[in-house]
């Protein structure tokens, strides 16, 4: 986790807002080092975390969080963390000779599905209780349970496996309602858009998709190169949106990035070391 | 104009608040229905977009005793069993069974969080001719609905906005935290009335209205260019003076055929040439003018 990051968001592994759900967004830059950074936050906080990997596999995950200091192989013996290898199963559903799998986690692979019923049971079925998924706190009848953490990597890849924006907004939609409000977690989820602009109209693209999610997250971190192209020193900057209720209650903050070999510093704009 | 519609009981009216991702409207929504049940209104909620214990937060027994949610916030599609409330009955004849099923002696405000819910799995036809059809129904004094208006096309937005007696559309302010709200409301006899006005909402969820903003000044020209003159700031003048001007614009062009070019090749000059012909057996000499016919 990054202590810069954490400082911003008012955030301690022992202290930390529930019910969230924040949404990553990147365009024309990579926010995965943000996903590293909540998924060891949560491992640490000693959350259960149902993880839906479905661009890259667990060793890649594992790789990352080795130098960040948490072992992702540890947390999910030990049942605190339930990982879903989008990548590995799927292969099953897509070559002709592969085993079909008996839940129906995947289902969205096969034309014939159009929502993501299965998918949302599996996080059910993780996260709720009596689930796969234990957090530390499940050890004894006195000390609290830790919420449940669902993180998602990432939600567009679904949009260009062939499944809809409503499909993933409602699915989307049912994680909140169930993981942030009734088990009192948070939730985290990347989108990624390529195109900025699209045609007026465009109802199934990823800026629907995007703005709907937008209206749902608490939190929003917006991550983009620099408008004035590449620099070594600073990577990107992130815009911060914290959403509430009403206008009153919004807050927006830009900080600019570097991502390093174990972390990543967030400083003010123009205030990166290298400049002054 | 505000407060006169959320503080207003009209009947048979449709009111829509439309709000945007950096502009929500869920707070005044909220105050609106908390200043209904104030009023002693019976409050039907189909509420799929927060939680019922959100909705109900700092209402007194008495103001959450004629509030009534119908709850499709935990399953709006039937996936686990588990809902009060279903997009798919959103009918009229599933909302007057509902509504009959806690009868009321006064018609009830029925509230709707959020239109855009509804919008994404029925065709926006569909839920036109229903909320239509709810109106005239008779069992439901107002309705008042919440449209997310950056999740659809704008035609649609519009269509559904043009079923309302009231829309009020929230922009945010760059210079602080109040909102602007624009009402548009349209009367009975036909009128339209117009308002912009900025507002906040307060901790106990009283708007207060701080000053009202004239449609002139609101709306700020798309394209904010100044068109400057390009041949200001040249090392070289390309400026006329009056004498050039007026030489410039004597000046015939070489291929526009005016009256003194006319006159000056149909009267022949002095000393000009004659043309001699003579047809000889073999030509066909016609004495007419082929060009009789021309308007030289």
């Amino acid at each position: 986790m990054f202590t810069d990051l954490n400082s911003i968001l008012n955030a301690s592994p022992d202290n930390f807002k529930q019910g969230e759900f924040v949404l990553i967004l990147d365009r024309k830059a990579d926010a995965s080092f943000l996903v590293h950074h909540f998924l060891s936050f949560y491992l640490r906080a000693g959350c259960k975390v149902c993880f839906l990997g479905l661009v890259q596999s667990f060793s890649h995950y594992s790789a990352v969080s080795q130098r960040l200091g948490v072992s992702l192989t540890q947390a999910k013996e030990k049942g605190q963390l339930v990982f879903l290898e989008g990548l590995k199963d799927c292969l099953g559903i897509l070559l002709p000779g592969g085993t079909k799998p008996e839940c129906p986690t995947l289902d969205f692979f096969s034309p014939q599905c159009l929502d993501l019923r299965g998918l949302f049971e599996f996080v059910l079925s993780s996260l709720g209780p009596g689930g796969g998924a234990a957090g530390q706190g499940d050890c004894g009848p006195d000390s609290p349970a830790r919420p449940p953490v669902l993180i998602v990597d990432d939600l567009s890849v679904l949009l260009s496996l062939g499944v809809s924006a409503g499909a993933v907004l409602d699915f989307a939609h049912y994680c909140k309602a169930h993981v942030c409000h009734e088990l009192k977690g948070s939730a985290v989820v990347l989108v990624r858009c390529e195109e900025e602009e699209e045609e007026e109209g465009e109802e199934e693209g990823c800026e629907m998709l995007l703005k709907g999610l937008t209206h749902q997250s608490t939190l929003a971190l917006q991550v983009q190169g620099l408008p004035t192209g590449y620099c070594r020193d600073i990577h990107g900057q992130v815009d911060i949106w914290w959403r509430g209720q009403s206008q009153q209650q919004n807050q927006r903050k830009v900080f600019q990035y570097k991502v390093q070999d174990k972390g990543a510093s967030f400083f003010a704009r123009g205030t990166s070391s290298a400049v002054l | 104009m505000l407060l006169d519609v959320l503080q207003g009981a009209e009947a048979g009216s449709f009111i829509i608040f439309r709000d945007s991702a950096i502009c929500p409207g869920h707070r005044l929504l909220k105050s609106y229905v908390h200043a209904a049940l104030k009023r002693e209104d019976v409050v039907h909620v189909l509420e799929f977009e927060t939680s019922e214990g959100e909705l109900t937060a700092g209402l007194d027994a008495n103001c959450a005793q004629r509030l009534h949610v119908h709850s499709g916030f935990v399953d709006p599609l039937g996936w686990i069993q588990r809902s009060s409330f279903t997009v798919h009955q959103f009918t009229s004849q599933d909302i007057s069974a509902l509504l009959s099923s806690k009868p009321q002696s006064k018609p009830v405000l029925l509230v709707i969080d959020s239109l855009s819910w509804l919008m994404r799995h029925i065709d926006p036809v569909v839920i036109c001719k229903r909320l239509q059809e709810i109106k005239r129904g008779g069992a439901v004094k107002s309705i008042v609905g919440l449209l997310h208006a950056d999740l659809h096309q704008s035609g649609v937005v519009a269509s559904v906005c043009n079923l309302a007696s009231t829309v009020i559309s929230l922009t945010p302010r760059t210079n602080g935290q109040w909102v602007l709200a624009r009402t548009t409301k349209r009367t009975k006899s036909g009128k339209v009335l117009q308002e912009g006005e900025l507002f906040s909402i307060q901790e106990d969820l009283s708007v207060t209205v701080h000053s009202k903003v004239s449609h002139t000044t609101v709306t700020q020209p798309e394209t904010d260019t100044v068109e400057g003159n390009p041949a200001a700031n040249l090392t070289f003048n390309l400026h006329l003076s009056e004498m050039e001007r007026e030489a410039r614009e004597k000046l015939a062009l070489p291929f526009v055929f005016s009256q003194e070019k006319k006159s000056a090749l149909l009267n022949a000059g002095q000393g000009a040439g004659r043309i001699l012909y003579e047809p000889d057996a073999n030509d066909d000499f016609d004495q007419e003018d082929p060009d009789e016919d021309l308007d030289v």
